[in-house]
């Protein structure tokens, strides 16, 4: 390991710390620290699946599940419930992020690759019905200056059938 | 007519009734029931989805020889085929042995479809080219004069790559099922140079905890939209404030009045438009000037106008096609009276630049289905209209009414445009979100429960 590079241990806790403060903030509503997690370029992909074993690869050309190219897109999510006008927001489901099996290390300067799993349990006030949305994660951290934002997340939603609403807090 | 099939009539004959339509008396209602009754949604599968045309898919999903795709005509599982020799067929997807699902996967390209319970195969025109030991299985003769084939559905056709199936002999030739919705097919297919469509990789598949008739009348609704978006309405405003040319607006010519329409056609289909001076959003044919020259100068500046307008066609009983700022293929299978799966494709003509497919894309991503910000809000009401319906002892809703006192007969300025001959028509300011073009889908139900009751319509 290069002179100055993070040890593999602090690798693992800064992933971990991100990680799981992602899963409270969008488990608690807490959107504006949630979205601040993120860098203003960063990319927020859910790929679709083209057959039973294989995941779209390019955005440009193949249609994603959810797909933002900067962190606007998901303020634009945020702003639409917290407009109380979106009726998928009347109520607002509550959800419980459980993530584990995370593996993380360096790639690059001031860069963090992160692999782990998801179960995203979903109860609708609503009507009492739940689901359970479960994939895979794969965050990519940058460090911009004192902190770790996330430039890019790649979620690969396992099961894609999907129960009426797909959006950033439930998967 | 045996006592049972009397009954099933009359059982028929009194569903039917739960559609209200007195045109004289200006009356049209709908019965709560029809959305929640299982007596009902299973009359509706079979006489139906069952008993006429569905559009099964485009036959550029299966470009190649024995490129296949798996789809649903009602409950039947279809397989849909390019044999070898290049011909596409559709086939039940279920085994001539013992019933089991021949083909599992979504889409794919094999020349041979083994049953993976004892072994039958067939090939990509559904031809049995195996029984599994056939000469030690001690059959009888009769065995051997048995077709073991796979079962094609009854008519199959294609209007210009779009497959529509019919698991029943007994419904008209394609032509005059589509009629004039053709034309509006036509808007699509020929904004590519080659007249080709094709879905994007990358379908999308959902539910919704509701009965199928509410996708039915919400893609002809646009009295909806204002009020069910209008968070998504906000987004765009801010949005468009700030938009390049890049987002693909384009204008009205001079002299056009605003306002939204419909048109109703026969067989249940019907197309609501709008004609807007200010837009809410591009679209891709609109990003580039230098291609929408071309395409004006080869289809005429009339049919390249309606091009650029935003048009929802629902095609009697399971597809919509929307052309506003991308362009959709959705398709609805019930799955029960109160669970709908949805399939979503993004339609796109074969040719168009990289960059105006990419925005086809984006916008696509950003409306529709359950992770879309407009779609989502929409399956989120069509359950809370479901929830409501319980209230079964409540008279019939209200909600088919709108434009009925001013229905249009005849020709128009704008069906003179487009040279169709609908059945009604509607016309009126863009605030106005007619509903009478929801009456073609509920005439068409009507008439084909009247039709497997063996009434005359």
């Amino acid at each position: 390991m290069a002179g100055g590079a993070i040890k593999q241990t602090d690798v693992h806790a800064v992933a971990g710390a991100t990680i799981f403060r992602e899963a409270r903030l969008l488990d608690s509503g807490e959107w504006a620290d949630w979205v601040a997690m993120y860098s203003e370029d960063a990319v927020y992909w859910v790929p679709g699946w083209l057959d039973e074993y294989t995941t779209t690869n390019d955005p440009d050309t193949q249609v994603s599940l959810l797909y933002h190219d900067a962190r606007r897109g998901l303020e634009e999510r945020i702003a639409r419930i917290e407009s109380r006008k979106s009726i998928t927001a009347l109520p607002l489901p509550r959800t419980v992020h459980q993530i584990s099996n995370l593996e993380a290390s360096e790639t690059g300067p001031d860069e963090i690759t992160c692999h782990s799993v998801f179960s995203v349990h979903v109860y609708d006030p609503r009507v009492a019905k739940e689901h359970l949305r479960h994939g895979r994660y794969a965050h990519t951290l940058r460090r911009e200056g004192d902190t770790w934002k996330i430039a890019r997340k790649v979620i690969t939603l396992v099961n894609d059938r999907v129960p009426t609403v797909l959006d950033f807090y439930s998967i | 007519m045996n006592a049972a099939s009397q009954n099933h009539a009359a059982r028929l004959r009194e569903i039917s009734r739960l559609v209200d339509d007195r045109p004289s008396e200006r009356i049209f209602q709908v019965d709560r029931r029809i959305f929640s009754d299982p007596a009902v949604f299973d009359a509706e599968l079979r006489h139906i989805f069952e008993a006429t045309w569905n559009f099964i898919g485009l036959e550029s999903q299966v470009a190649r020889p024995n490129d296949f795709v798996t789809t649903h005509i009602g409950r039947h599982p279809i397989l849909v085929m390019r044999s070898a020799d290049g011909k596409v067929g559709a086939f039940l997807n279920t085994c001539r042995h013992r019933g089991t699902v021949v083909c599992p996967f979504k889409q794919g390209r094999q020349k041979f479809h083994v049953c993976r319970y004892h072994g039958w195969a067939y090939d990509s025109s559904g031809r049995n080219i195996s029984v599994t030991e056939e000469a030690s299985g001690q059959y009888p003769p009769s065995f051997s004069n048995q077709n073991h084939d796979l079962l094609p559905v009854a008519r199959l056709g294609s209007y210009r790559g779009f497959l529509f199936a019919s698991l029943s002999a007994d419904v008209p030739q394609l032509e005059e099922f589509l009629g004039d919705t053709r034309a509006f097919l036509d808007l699509i297919i020929d904004q590519s140079d080659s007249g080709e469509v094709e879905f994007v990789p990358g379908a999308s598949t959902y539910t919704f905890d509701a009965n199928w008739k509410l996708q039915f009348e919400n893609g002809l609704d646009y009295y909806h939209f204002a009020t069910t978006h209008s968070s998504y309405v906000d987004i765009l405003k801010k949005r468009n404030a700030t938009a390049g040319p890049d987002a693909g607006f384009t204008v009205e010519p001079g002299g056009e009045q605003e306002g939204q329409g419909s048109f109703s056609f026969d067989y249940g289909h019907a197309v609501n438009w709008s004609i807007k001076r200010t837009q809410l959003y591009g679209r891709p044919l609109g990003m580039d000037p230098a291609r929408l020259d071309a395409v004006r100068q080869r289809v005429g500046s009339t049919r390249a106008k309606w091009m650029l307008r935003q048009r929802n066609l629902t095609i009697f009983p399971n597809l919509q096609v929307i052309d506003i700022l991308s362009a959709q293929v959705r398709t609805w299978r019930p799955l029960a009276p109160d669970k709908t799966e949805m399939v979503s494709h993004c339609l796109a003509p074969v040719g168009e630049s990289a960059a105006a497919r990419t925005l086809r894309i984006r916008n696509y991503e950003d409306f529709f289905n359950a992770s879309g910000l407009a779609s989502s809000d929409d399956n989120v009401m069509y359950e809370f209209c479901q929830t409501g319906y319980d209230a079964t002892s409540a008279a019939p809703t209200q909600g088919y009414l709108r434009g009925v006192a001013d229905i249009g007969h005849g020709e128009s300025a704008h069906t003179r445009e487009l040279g169709i001959t609908p059945s009604e028509w509607s016309f009126g300011p863009t605030s106005f979100g007619g509903e009478t073009n929801f009456h073609p889908g509920y005439r068409e139900w009507h008439r084909l429960l009247q039709h497997a009751a063996g009434e005359t319509a």
